[in-house]
């Protein structure tokens, strides 16, 4: 017997703790289901758990969603789905070319020259903004170029310190998800803010908060689907390098589709991540591109916690994301590793 | 010929003058952006009020909701980038002096005549005025008052048995003493009944019960402006015997609350009246207004309401002694203060802004609001708590009397006590919050609790700058400047 | 495998650039202003203190108390993700009964939103509102203090986190699972090998990698759970279930004290670096094996 398959009194087992799991998984969303048809009466007497036996449904809370009264339910809606779907493409797309060119290639990066571009960029934003009188917004670009310029030349001449690889550039990326969103939040609003006075609106715009959600998924992205990478045999690829087929070409005609299940997996974790992100969408939006999270948040009013909204409202954001999960396992139920191709 | 004549006569003539009353003032072309918390309170109240007002003057009027708690950064945010990104904004009046820098000062028209006369003295003297300049509109009332179950209180058993225990009559109580024996003789879990439900949790508005509780022993009628900090130096007060005894009240009233009550916000309150699972309440108009209505509440019928309990001790903080009255005096505490709309100095439009607003609050306007219910209106006009009828739709014809003269005597009670406004408000409150959370608890005494409360809140007075925090202070208690 | 090909960095540029453009500003910024004593409101100008922020915040109780409370439910929370999610990983491998709707259903709470799982427990665990309640006072134990205790409520907030992020161990380790290789599996067959051996002598080893790489990013994002407590407890009582962001939200959009909320970024920052730093170098030896 093997433990990919299962037989006899552990398949009962396996069985069972899967059906606890399940029923502690789902019984919380039943709750919420059946709570957004309650009325407030059903609610605030004590928990009833049947329609029609414990309480009488009715449509109320669905009515007062649709109908706008309690935030604006159309274009939030919207607005999450164009942001959410593009973001998740973007970063996926980004991420995995990334996570390859990570695990299939040496990069060696000087720590010195990692410095001096974070030093000519701080130095540079100061003297641009206090010296030089510039804009905000005129002086960070300044300094982003001239760092940047800097810091590719600097790493062609041999500087003390160590040189960093690839696993170094890996945790670069990820340690951008450890900064606490805090002050990342009000930060990137007021770059959005100045950029915003030199003409290119961001603040309320779709590439703002695009942008923004691809640059903080990209190291997720990254992380994960460098295992996903290391985890396929390389001597297919090398079959293929021996034909003198260029990289581009392994890349997406022969590693991606290996690796299918992981790009979905990661493709779904990031849609989801940004679907309910609500920090950025708070600051860097108003009224145009206002997404869910917010109007789910909203519904924990000041003057009473309507349990019945809150329920509806939980509900419309989840429904997507469910319909999502179950069209994308499909897909990764066919895509596993064809470790065949030899 | 002549009908035809005069019949085409007429509709020229009724047409003209529908063109003439069409956009007035004309805004055609201007598009408002107003800031609130996400519906329905207040937002419906500024929806509905923008339609109107879209089809008086063909400007436009676009809500945009944030969730409450957001709503501060949200707008300091909005204000400090100097962008023009709201027109209109909505918020509490605490906040008002971290945003009065910001603002622009209503125009002097609307500071006069029948309507301006109509609002009651505390909110249009006091609460809308910062150093002299009336930099906002008050939108909404707010006052804290009690509420109580009419069956329970006139069950002739209930009485016999409460003046067996008690010793005198089961009625509203007229003092704290009064409310938390009713409370106690009211606790009966078995039965499912509790004795009284207040906000306990922290970041569920726990403090402004706590002051209603203080109020009543620590706002000197004498000494007006004294509440929460010495008029004169700015020490802090909140650590004085009066408070201390209001704390104490608190803290038993949480034991005499369904159970979870720690971690009950305003909203579990409401929700306890509603369910008939607590004999009595303090806390905003929206109880009554929830508990009233029939879709919403298994009590309706039977809401009584009046003003908060009071006391015939007061401490007064200059001789260190209780002041004793023979007459009760009742200290209403206007809890929030009520929402406010005001106009960013930032926004392009400020003058359609405040004809919105003036339309928005207008008697006709706000009083069709205060009787909807989800706008979250409360009364805030004398003409509001007048109109008996306007209320029978939603209360029986005693529940609306008791509502709305709890509501007006509060409002209008020589000794209401105002609620704190400062600069760097969240701050004081945050310490507060905390501290009342581990009394409550049990993890600390009350003297222990309020004294930690005293010394932060000086420390941040002399971080923020003494003298700039007692003119406000000042200014907010409608004191003269020193 | 290294290669040497120009195309490389056609690969990780546009990544690179995105990454760069985006972060660099808020990380000059937090840099900044964390040197400075700087209040939005009440409006005060900027003043340059060095590291003032730093020490203050260093000598608070509220910080050292808030860091081991969120590493507390960090390290709990993911420690039950990791041993709940691989079992029912295992299990959806290998194929128990049921398992096309088991697979759909065990991901849906990873999708709502952190906000709306948290005002869901709330409901759920609300005594005279909520089932729970009822379902404990059947087994004998009414009225638990739930939300009102510390050590319940830190109960209840990992027990939260632990419905909600499971999905995602089980979603990627299944990934994993079903890219691993036949052949040793059959190998193992063989041999006679039991299930439990073949678990841990094949599976475990060589899922190491993604089971690193599964448990570090759960960390890196337990560190900022906010929602969730902002929602059932408001942190209280005191600050007994307070988290180092909600410590940084009160004080950065409350209290708008910038200053300090960004140097307390940093600590918090170098908080989970050193974290991930330690649990990388030990785990280094384990996946190089698998690899």
């Amino acid at each position: 017997m093997s433990i990919r398959n299962v037989k006899g009194s552990a398949r009962w087992w396996a069985l069972a703790g899967c059906l606890v799991w399940f029923a502690f998984t789902l019984f919380p969303l039943y709750w919420v289901a059946i709570t957004s048809f309650k009325s407030p009466t059903g609610v605030v007497g004590g928990p009833t758990y049947l329609p029609f036996v414990d309480f009488e449904p009715t449509l109320t809370a669905w009515q007062e969603l649709f109908s706008g009264k309690r935030g604006e339910f159309y274009n939030t809606f919207v607005a999450s789905s164009i942001v959410g779907v593009s973001a998740s493409l973007l970063a996926t797309g980004l991420g995995a070319m990334a996570a390859y060119a990570l695990v299939r290639f040496t990069f060696r990066v000087q720590l010195a020259s990692g410095l001096i571009f974070f030093a000519v960029a701080l130095g540079g934003y100061l003297l641009g903004m206090h010296s030089l009188g510039l804009g905000r917004a005129q002086a960070l670009i300044y300094a982003f170029v001239a760092a940047l310029a800097l810091s590719l030349a600097s790493d062609r001449i041999k500087m003390p310190g160590p040189v960093l690889g690839n696993n170094d550039i890996v945790f670069w990326f990820v340690s951008q998800r450890m900064f606490p969103p805090i002050v990342a939040a009000f930060a990137l609003f007021l770059m959005y803010t100045e950029v915003g006075r030199l003409g290119v609106r961001l603040v309320d715009s779709y590439v703002g908060l695009t942008l923004a959600y691809v640059a903080f998924s990209l190291p997720i992205v990254i992380w994960l689907m460098r295992d996903f990478f290391a985890a396929l045999p390389v001597e297919v690829e090398e079959a293929a390098m021996v034909d003198n087929v260029p990289s581009w070409r392994i890349f997406f005609g022969i590693v991606l589709p290996m690796s299918k299940p992981g790009l979905i997996a990661t493709f779904m974790i990031t849609l989801a991540f940004v679907w309910n992100e609500f920090l950025f969408a708070l600051f860097l939006t108003n009224s145009r591109w206002q997404t869910l999270p917010i109007l789910v948040a909203g519904q924990n009013s000041q003057r009473g916690d309507e349990w019945w909204s809150i329920s509806a409202a939980a509900l419309i954001a989840i429904v997507p994301m469910m319909v999502m999960a179950a069209l994308l396992s499909r897909l990764m139920r066919s895509g596993l590793l064809l470790g065949a191709i030899k | 010929m002549k009908r035809f004549l005069f019949a085409s006569t007429a509709l020229a003539a009724v047409s003209f003058a529908g063109a003439a009353a069409a956009c007035d003032p004309d805004y055609s072309g201007v598009t408002i952006t107003a800031a609130s918390q996400t519906g329905p309170y207040i937002a419906s109240a500024l929806q509905i009020a923008g339609s109107e007002w879209e089809k008086k003057t063909c400007g436009k009027v676009q809500v945009v909701e944030f969730p409450w708690s957001e709503l501060y950064p949200k707008i300091v945010t909005a204000l400090t980038s100097g962008e023009d990104t709201f027109d209109v904004i909505t918020f509490a009046p605490a906040w008002s002096p971290d945003f009065t820098a910001f603002l622009a000062e209503m125009p002097a028209t609307m500071r006069e005549g029948k309507d301006w006369e109509d609002i009651a003295p505390v909110y249009r003297d006091r609460l809308m005025v910062w150093n002299g300049q009336t930099l906002s509109m008050t939108m909404d009332g707010d006052v804290h008052t009690y509420t109580y179950r009419i069956d329970l209180f006139e069950d002739p058993k209930e009485q016999e048995a409460f003046k067996a225990k008690y010793g005198y009559d089961l009625a509203i109580p007229k003092t704290w003493k009064e409310y938390l024996d009713i409370a106690e003789f009211f606790q009966r879990p078995d039965q499912g009944v509790w004795g009284n439900a207040e906000a306990f949790r922290r970041g569920g508005q726990q403090f402004w019960f706590f002051f209603s509780h203080a109020a009543s022993y620590t706002n000197h009628p004498d000494m007006p402006g004294s509440m929460f900090f010495d008029p004169d130096t700015m020490d802090a007060q909140v650590n004085n015997a009066g408070w201390v005894r209001g704390l104490e009240e608190y803290i038993k009233a949480s034991t005499l609350a369904p159970p979870n009550a720690l971690n009950f916000s305003f909203g579990e309150v409401n929700a306890a009246m509603a369910g008939g699972q607590a004999a009595e309440s303090i806390g905003w108009g929206d109880t009554g207004v929830i508990a009233a209505d029939p879709k919403q509440s298994k009590i309706s019928g039977n809401v009584g309401s009046a003003m908060l309990p009071g006391s015939n001790e007061i401490w007064n903080y200059k001789t260190g002694q209780w002041d004793k009255y023979d007459e009760i005096v009742y200290s209403p505490f206007m809890a929030f203060g009520g929402w406010q709309a005001a106009v960013p100095a930032s926004s392009k439009k400020q003058e359609a802004a405040w004809n919105y607003i003036e339309f928005l609050t207008s008697p006709e306007v706000s009083g069709q609001a205060a009787i909807t219910g989800g706008t979250g209106v409360n009364p805030y006009r004398a003409s509001h708590t007048e109109n008996l009828e306007l209320w029978s739709k939603l209360f029986s014809e005693r529940e609306a009397k008791e509502y709305l003269g709890a509501q007006a005597d509060s409002v209008n009670a020589k000794n209401v006590a105002l609620d704190m406004r400062l600069p760097g408000y969240f701050s004081y409150t945050e310490v507060l919050e905390i501290e009342l959370s581990k009394a409550l608890a049990g993890q600390v005494t009350p003297q222990q609790a309020l004294d930690t409360v005293a010394a932060e809140w000086n420390r941040l007075t002399d971080e923020f700058g003494r003298d700039a925090q007692l003119a406000a202070y000042r200014a907010s208690m409608g004191l003269p400047a020193k | 495998m290294t290669r040497h090909d120009p195309i490389k960095y056609v690969f990780i540029w546009p990544a690179l650039i995105v990454v760069l453009a985006i972060s660099i500003f808020p990380l000059i910024y937090s840099l900044t202003t964390s040197f400075m004593s700087f209040r939005l409101v009440p409006p005060t100008p900027p003043r340059f203190v060095g590291l003032d922020n730093y020490w203050s915040l260093l000598q608070n109780e509220r910080f050292w108390q808030v860091t081991r409370t969120t590493s507390l439910i960090a390290f709990v929370s993911v420690a039950l993700q990791y041993a709940i999610g691989f079992a029912v990983a295992l299990a959806l491998n290998a194929r128990v009964p049921g398992e096309r709707l088991f697979r759909v259903g065990f991901l849906l709470p990873m999708l709502v939103a952190p906000v709306a799982v948290a005002l869901i427990a709330r409901q759920i665990f609300n005594p005279t509102m909520g089932p729970l309640n009822e379902f404990m006072a059947t087994l004998g134990f009414p009225n638990l203090p739930f939300l009102t205790q510390t050590s319940w409520a830190l109960g209840a907030i990992i027990t939260v986190e632990v419905w909600q992020w499971t999905p995602f161990v089980i979603l990627m380790l299944l990934a994993g699972l079903q890219t691993l290789p036949d052949d040793v599996y059959e190998a193992a067959a063989l041999e006679n090998a039991s299930p439990w051996q073949q678990f841990w002598g094949i599976t475990f080893p060589m899922m190491m990698p993604i089971s690193a790489a599964v448990v570090f990013i759960r960390l890196i994002e337990s560190y900022k759970i906010i929602d969730t407590v902002f929602v059932m407890t408001g942190g209280g009582p005191g600050i007994s279930t307070e988290t180092l962001t909600l410590f940084a939200y009160q004080e950065g959009f409350k209290k708008f004290n910038l200053g300090y909320t960004s140097a307390l970024s940093f600590l918090f920052l170098i908080v989970i670096t050193i974290i991930g730093l330690v649990y990388l170098a030990i785990l280094k030896p384990y996946i190089a094996r698998a690899r």
